[in-house]
């Protein structure tokens, strides 16, 4: 086959150069740093990087970025599993049930878990990318506002299975994530809304929100327990998982990392979605749905493998059509322009050779991921034996940090030390954060699709049932709405258990 | 009395000294780093323009020049950090075409008259590009369609009130036709809706598709430009078929307005010498950007005629406020 020959020879062409190896070694290391770092997102790191790119051959500057790209999607695991802060908005899915595995004292599994899944959901989505790029390029351009919109919406339906143990509070929460997702720049009219006259609020500081919330709130929390109570020791543990749990994660894996490359295929859509949508099947196709958001491994898997397998989708068109479905492939699109390469049908006639070399370099950086990923787990584990009156100072710094860095700007630091107090009580209350973030990445896409598809329609609501990608998407939304809700009526599951307790509050000494 | 003569002559002396270290630091200006501060994130096409100028010019100044993205309120947040930025010349900024726009938006403290323009480094027009599939083949085609079906031809745009809007609005009052305008959020997204033929043209710079026109998806019928643009000679201008209209997005050096005179100097020469470097050069060829210096005054006019044209624009389209 033409594609396992030129694969051959562009591992070939690799182990000829190791300096282009090395490269992609120190991309994939930077990445994880950068994903571990709350605010620091892969976006970010890949466009810090691209200017010290510019001065090297076109193998190793794009293996590089794309280490990175693939890092600091996975690093973001790391902190989300040990300290509840997800280093980027892709790892707020594992948070929920990877802290709670660690605070079973299970995280090294956890973390070993969110390793292989990323690793694996990847490479899957690169051997996509190598041998069905052509096929499935095609999705990115069915992809209108009506289609969008529906995705949003699905999205929005998946809040239902983020809530937690309330279903009513998880939905209040993601209402207030709506009313929040409505400040900023109308995106029809073009004029601000509830900024207050603030520039900085012309776009929803969403980042800063969710650092607020998952990590300011978390330490917070911890501030006011008494240190003698809070000194609970918590052990990493087994890091890589026993046979025959992985066993039963397979098929949770394989099916997140299918979901988590349509995903990024799709046109504006990212590794966040993903996460999210991967999580949301699996708690679906799970015989023990109630386990989720407790310390369910599935959890993890699905959503670590959604987010990683969706960097292979989201390259996809890019690299196949020339457009660049995210911010993180819109630099990388410029890296590979910056490099005299234009991305389209036209690069893989012409430059043959180099691609199949990105793709070998690929697969190559996702191996990297993982023996670097395992083999610093241990030391990122330590993490967890610090005393809180180190690490809760620690942790509130990064917050900041991490704020600030986004923008430069303080008024970011502001918004998430309002929102870490607000996620203080939330927490308190058993009120999930997971859905304020998820409707304040689902609400402005649903919005401004919604209203782009009735302008391009000239005001015609027929979309919404003639399109069959919609038409299906909204089918499945209203089923994921609609299940819990029915199951609540019906009394079996879905609300409030007799503790009435949230993950977060688990080793809880507030109440 | 020895005392206090001493006393004198040590004021005297210092007070010299100082008077002769103020001189020597206008005329050593800068003595330390300059920060080019860009409204835009990092890895954008203007934070790019603006590592490449940083780099070059590092030849032409005694001292380094780092790059700091300050995001926010589609450029209103980093344009207004400029323009309050304190006027000694080490914390200067890229504008864009945005300070001739934003202001009239009422989403900007600042106004066109608060910066000194220093050197424009890039220009691009508008174009209006269409699938290659699409039943137009010239521009003519496509406005004879628009005058027939009028507000049935949609147009993608980078975002309401955003520059490539305003140029397809001034083609709309121009030719007095009605064009469905379909915001996007950037220019990427609306060049991908057209790829797949869900709107029927976009209004975005040449740069924007070029990649798209050289494998064949897309096709440029015209571009709102004073000019045929160098890489696409065969394109003729709107002004060529009787609509005296041209529409650029501009990136160009900038300071705050009370910037002293010795240093705005100084930053011209630099500016001047920096685009002739070979690298900066190269690096937009390679963006397929276009170079379009233009020293501090004339870059002023430009600004000035822009500001003018803007306001006039959003006021017929009732953006103004």
């Amino acid at each position: 086959m033409y594609e396992i020959d030129m694969l051959l020879k562009g591992f070939a062409n690799l182990a000829a150069d190791p300096v282009t190896l090395l490269l992609a070694l120190m991309g994939v290391a930077l990445g994880i740093i950068i994903g571990v770092l709350p605010g620091l997102t892969a976006t970010m790191g890949v466009a810090i990087l691209l200017p010290f790119t510019f001065g090297m051959d076109p193998a190793p500057a794009i293996l590089m970025l794309s280490g990175v790209f693939f890092g600091g999607i996975y690093g973001g695991s790391i902190t989300a599993i040990l300290l509840k802060i997800p280093g980027t908005p892709a790892a707020a899915a594992t948070a929920m049930d990877g802290y709670a595995l660690s605070q079973k004292g299970q995280a090294g599994i956890a973390l070993g878990t969110a390793t292989l899944s990323s690793c694996i959901g990847g490479t899957f989505s690169v051997f996509m990318l190598i041998f069905l790029a052509p096929l499935l390029a095609g999705i990115a351009l069915e992809f209108s506002a009506a289609e969008t919109f529906a995705l949003a919406v699905f999205g929005l339906s998946i809040i239902t299975s983020v809530s937690g143990e309330s279903l009513v509070k998880g939905l209040i929460a993601g209402f207030l994530g709506l009313l929040l997702s409505t400040v900023g720049m109308d995106p029809m009219g073009g004029f601000p809304r509830f900024t207050g006259g603030f520039n900085e609020l012309l776009a929803v500081p969403f980042i800063p929100v969710m650092i607020g919330l998952f990590a300011a709130s978390e330490a917070f929390k911890s501030l006011g327990q008494p240190a003698s109570r809070a000194e609970v020791k918590v052990h990493i543990g087994r890091i890589i998982p026993p046979w025959d749990v992985f066993k039963g994660l397979i098929f949770t894996i394989l099916r997140s990392s299918g979901l988590g490359i349509i995903v990024g295929i799709i046109p504006g859509a990212g590794a966040d979605i993903a996460s999210f949508v991967a999580y949301n099947e699996a708690k679906r196709f799970s015989k023990n749905p109630e386990n989720f958001g407790k310390g369910e491994l599935k959890g993890v898997a699905a959503a670590e493998s959604g987010a990683n397998a969706c960097t292979g989708g989201d390259l996809l068109p890019m690299m196949t059509l020339g457009i660049p479905g995210d911010a993180v492939t819109a630099v990388m699109l410029g890296a590979l322009t910056m490099q005299g390469l234009q991305p389209g049908p036209l690069l893989f006639k012409d430059h043959a050779g180099l691609v199949f070399t990105l793709f070998a370099g690929m697969l190559f950086c996702y191996a990297a991921l993982l023996v670097l990923g395992l083999s610093s787990l241990r030391l990122m584990g330590k993490v967890l034996e610090m005393p809180r009156s180190i690490l809760t100072p620690l942790i509130l710094t990064l917050c900041v940090v991490g704020a600030y860095a986004i923008n430069n700007s303080m008024f970011d630091v502001g918004i998430m030390l309002a929102t870490g107090v607000v996620g203080f009580f939330m927490q308190r209350w058993d009120y999930p954060a997971s859905p304020v973030v998820l409707a304040l990445i689902m609400g402005p896409m649903a919005e401004a699709s919604f209203r782009r598809a009735l302008s391009l329609s000239g005001g015609s609501l027929d979309f919404l049932y003639t399109r069959p990608i919609t038409l299906g998407l909204l089918l499945v939304a209203a089923i994921t709405l609609l299940l819990p809700l029915l199951k609540h009526l019906k009394g079996d599951g879905g609300g409030p258990t007799p503790d009435g307790r949230t993950v977060g509050a688990g080793t809880g000494g507030v109440k | 009395m020895k005392g206090y003569r001493f006393l004198t002559g040590a004021v005297v002396g210092a007070l010299a000294s100082a008077s002769l270290m103020v001189a020597a630091t206008a005329a050593e200006y800068p003595t330390k780093p300059i920060e080019l501060t860009v409204p835009y994130a990092a890895g954008g096409g203007t934070d790019l323009v603006a590592r490449a100028y940083a780099d070059a010019a590092k030849k032409h100044l005694p001292q380094s020049m780092g790059v700091v993205n300050k995001t926010g309120g589609a450029g209103a947040v980093g344009l207004t950090e400029i323009m309050a930025a304190r006027a000694d010349g080490y914390k200067i900024g890229m504008g864009t075409v945005e300070i001739t726009m934003l202001p009239h938006m009422g989403i900007a403290r600042f106004t066109a008259d608060d910066f000194t323009p220093i050197a424009r480094l890039n220009a691009e027009p508008s174009a209006i590009t269409v699938n290659a599939d699409s039943p137009f083949k010239t521009y003519e085609d496509f406005i004879a369609n628009a005058k027939a079906n009028p507000g049935k031809v949609r147009i993608g745009n980078s975002g309401t009130g955003a520059i490539w809007h305003l140029a397809a609005a001034a083609l709309q009052d121009k030719t007095g036709l009605t064009f469905n305008h379909i915001p996007y959020d950037g220019a990427n997204p609306a060049v991908t809706a057209l790829l797949g033929n869900h709107i029927e043209a976009v209004s975005v710079s040449p740069a924007e598709v070029v990649n798209h026109v050289a494998a064949g998806k897309l096709r440029i019928l015209a571009v709102l430009a004073d000019e045929r643009s160098p890489a696409f000679p065969d394109v003729p201008t709107v002004k060529e078929k009787g609509v005296d209209l041209s529409v650029y997005t501009w990136r160009g050096i900038v300071v705050p307005k009370k910037t002293p005179q010795a240093v705005v100097e100084t930053l011209r020469a630099a500016s001047k010498a920096t685009v002739e470097e070979a690298s900066f050069k190269e690096t937009l060829t390679k963006m397929n950007l276009t170079l379009a210096y233009a020293d501090g005054p004339e870059f002023g006019k430009v600004m000035q005629k822009d500001n003018t044209f803007f306001k006039d624009l959003m006021t017929k389209l009732g953006m103004a406020k």
